[in-house]
């Protein structure tokens, strides 16, 4: 049986006339890492903040480990929220963070925190604000991994953090999160590189949830068909299309759904090529944006 | 990993594929899920779906605070089953190109007699 | 969506909702910094007590004995120059550490009752430095030159209680209205920091408009040198708490950026 540890209902936040959450259904199951996924600016950070009791929603039902979070110390004890923008008192070093940290964290492992340091290469006597972008995210992500509350959420982690940072992001969230099992929710738009760490993808754009599903569904769940433009139209005809691109008698056509081995062999003979659809792809083509990455500002904020 | 394929899929055909290669041997214990999921930077979950896959199959089987082992006669099993998929994985698509080349029955046949006495 | 058998984990109704480690952890945090709370206020008086010293070695030096320059200090306003400066602590308070607070899952009553500890600290602490250094410098006859930098104003001729009561309630009021603003900037931005503001002056201007048109002046001054210095500044301590609540109100419903 599967323990729901948050569960929203026609959630909305609006901002003046602008709707950032436009009346979302959602739920997340106990022990898993879940992905919440989209374009700057798509709603997820606001998400985070309604969930974490951060900010007051403007309508729907909101409950986490079964109350509303807001004000509520025996919900908020059992999260972590990693902002993106995560805010630090003046003059604070992380070695301060780090040691204010146990007082809100009751699962607080300082010597896992002072492994973690040790790997981001984390100057502990610097201010925060002195800190390159890099050195703050490693603050928030070894806050997050070491707090080891129950709901943990990230948002946009690894900002500024280089490749062997990331990779040792990644790792330890693996490792610890396989030996003290908790929920994980991780917002980004790096989604090639997190795909494989998330057990369940949740897609929001413009305020609204475009796809609520297991990872391992939606992958391979698109193919991309190209070849003849003729015979590529026939072969996708009755499917449902999600991208196309043409030039001249050629066509490239992204469609949503499985193909079976019967299928597959079909294509070959009539000569189609077929490519599988990541899961960074697939998102380019339900968010509907010619660019995968977007200079929209977060509006959340 | 391959994007087009749940990975689940794939981990299960990893392990199979080191059974059928006998890098894991009949009776010896497959790597943990931790292990799995370290090592391929996945979801502890995906490796345990993946690891579930072979123990329906009865591949391997769980040894109760040991781990899991690979059952014996898994590799027999999995060659057999191979075997059977050999001509639909394999032979169709080469078939099928070939033909695309003009390349008849006949000479394809001598092209893998030829190829076999080069490796 | 998940399968139908979910069920939702309920939390427990215990009650220890609000454990009062969860209000400590805030006065904590707020003493990770003693520069904010005590070293900057403190330097303040530091220094207007250097400044004091200097005048009254120049006055010594200009108009030789002492006792008659002495009087002059009891209109000196030395002694409250750090009680200005905890506006500044109490804005400061706020902005630097509930933002932070409450992304590491504290909530906005518990911040805000364990901010006014830490203000309640703070002033008792302050107050009670204060009052022994005014019989410090009674004691030692104005720092041995005659310089009066704790007696002065309402502190002349009080006793150690009075001083300390009466630093105390000031201090509180004072700390309690930078927090307070800074709440109101927390929940309603600039725009609502402003209407406070406006307000605020716009109160006072009708309030010596109501005394000036009523003639209320003198029956008003009568009243309180009739309650005392004791009585005025329990009024103050009132309106310190009256801050306070008011700040817990409109705290629970703000939303640092």
């Amino acid at each position: 049986m599967t323990t729901t540890v948050v569960r929203a209902h026609g959630l909305t936040k609006r901002y003046g006339s602008f709707t950032a959450i436009d009346g979302i259904d959602l739920s997340i199951d106990e022990g898993r890492i879940y992905g919440l996924l989209g374009r700057n600016g798509a709603g997820k950070t606001t998400v985070m903040q309604l969930l974490t009791g951060q900010i007051f929603p403007n309508g729907g039902e909101l409950e986490v480990f079964g109350r509303q979070p807001a004000e509520h110390a025996d919900v908020l004890r059992r999260m972590c929220f990693i902002a993106e923008a995560q805010r630090y008192p003046e003059d604070f070093t992380p070695a301060h963070v780090f040691r204010s940290a146990p007082w809100f964290f009751e699962h607080w492992d300082a010597e896992f925190a002072e492994r973690l340091v040790a790997d981001f290469r984390l100057p502990l006597k610097r201010r925060i604000k002195k800190l390159s972008r890099g050195q703050l995210s490693a603050v928030g992500v070894i806050v997050g991994l070491a707090s080891r509350a129950p709901l943990t959420f990230f948002d946009e982690p690894y900002l500024g953090l280089d490749a062997v940072a990331r990779h040792i992001f990644y790792d330890r969230l693996l490792e610890d999160y396989a030996a003290h099992p908790r929920t994980v929710v991780l917002s980004t738009h790096l989604i090639d590189e997190v795909a494989n760490l998330l057990e369940h993808v949740i897609l929001i754009d413009q305020g609204r949830i475009l796809l609520d599903r297991d990872a391992d569904e939606v992958r391979g769940s698109a193919t991309t068909v190209a070849g003849a433009r003729a015979t590529v139209d026939q072969f996708v005809a009755d499917r449902p299309v999600i991208g196309r691109e043409a030039i001249g008698g050629l066509a490239s056509v992204t469609i949503d759904g499985r193909l079976d081995h019967d299928e597959r062999v079909r294509a070959a003979e009539l000569g189609l090529e077929l490519a599988p659809v990541s899961l960074q792809q697939l998102i380019v083509h339900l968010t509907g944006a010619e660019l995968a990455e977007s200079t929209e500002r977060e509006v959340a904020a | 990993m391959d994007e087009s394929r749940p990975i689940f899929l794939q981990v299960a055909e990893q392990i199979e594929n080191d059974i059928v290669d006998g890098h894991v041997a009949e009776d010896a214990a497959i790597p943990s899920i931790n292990e799995l999921a370290a090592f391929h930077r996945i979801n502890p979950a995906t490796a345990l779906k993946g690891v579930n896959r072979l123990v329906e199959q009865g591949l391997v089987a769980k040894r109760r605070g040991v781990g899991m082992f690979v059952v014996p006669g898994a590799r027999e099993r999995l060659i057999e089953r191979r075997r059977a998929e050999f001509a639909a994985e394999y032979l169709r698509p080469l078939i099928v190109e070939a033909a695309k080349l003009g390349i008849g029955v006949d000479e394809l046949a001598g092209m893998v007699r030829e190829e076999r006495i080069l490796t | 969506m998940t399968a139908v058998t979910t069920e939702s984990v309920r939390v427990a109704e215990s009650s220890r909702r609000a454990r009062p480690h969860e209000i400590l952890r805030i006065v904590r945090l707020h003493t990770v910094n003693p520069a904010i709370f005590f070293g900057v206020p403190w330097l303040i008086l530091a220094g207007a007590w250097a400044v004091t010293m200097v005048i009254a070695l120049i006055i010594q030096a200009a108009a030789g004995p002492l006792d008659q320059a002495e009087t002059g200090f009891e209109y000196s306003w030395a002694v409250l120059s750090p009680q200005w400066y905890l506006i500044v602590v109490g804005v400061q308070a706020v902005s630097y550490t509930f933002p932070f607070a409450l992304g590491f899952g504290a909530t906005r009553r518990d911040y805000w009752l364990g901010t006014g500890l830490m203000f309640v600290i703070v002033s008792v602490v302050n107050a009670a430095a204060i009052a022994t250094l005014l019989l410090v410098e009674r004691a030692t006859n104005g720092w041995g030159i005659g310089a009066g930098m704790f007696d002065a104003l309402w502190y002349v001729g009080a006793d150690w209680g009075t001083a300390f009561y009466t630093t105390f309630a000031l201090q509180l009021l004072v700390l309690f209205i930078g927090a307070g603003i800074t709440t109101v900037y927390m929940r309603w931005r600039m725009r609502g920091m402003m209407t406070v503001l406006f307000g605020g002056v716009a109160l006072i201007l009708a309030i010596i408009a109501f005394l000036t048109f009523t003639e209320t002046w003198e029956p008003l001054g009568t009243w309180l040198a009739s309650i005392g210095v004791v009585g005025v500044f329990t009024l103050v301590l009132a309106k310190a708490l009256l801050w306070a609540v008011a700040g817990l109100l409109v705290i629970r419903r703000a939303t640092p950026r």
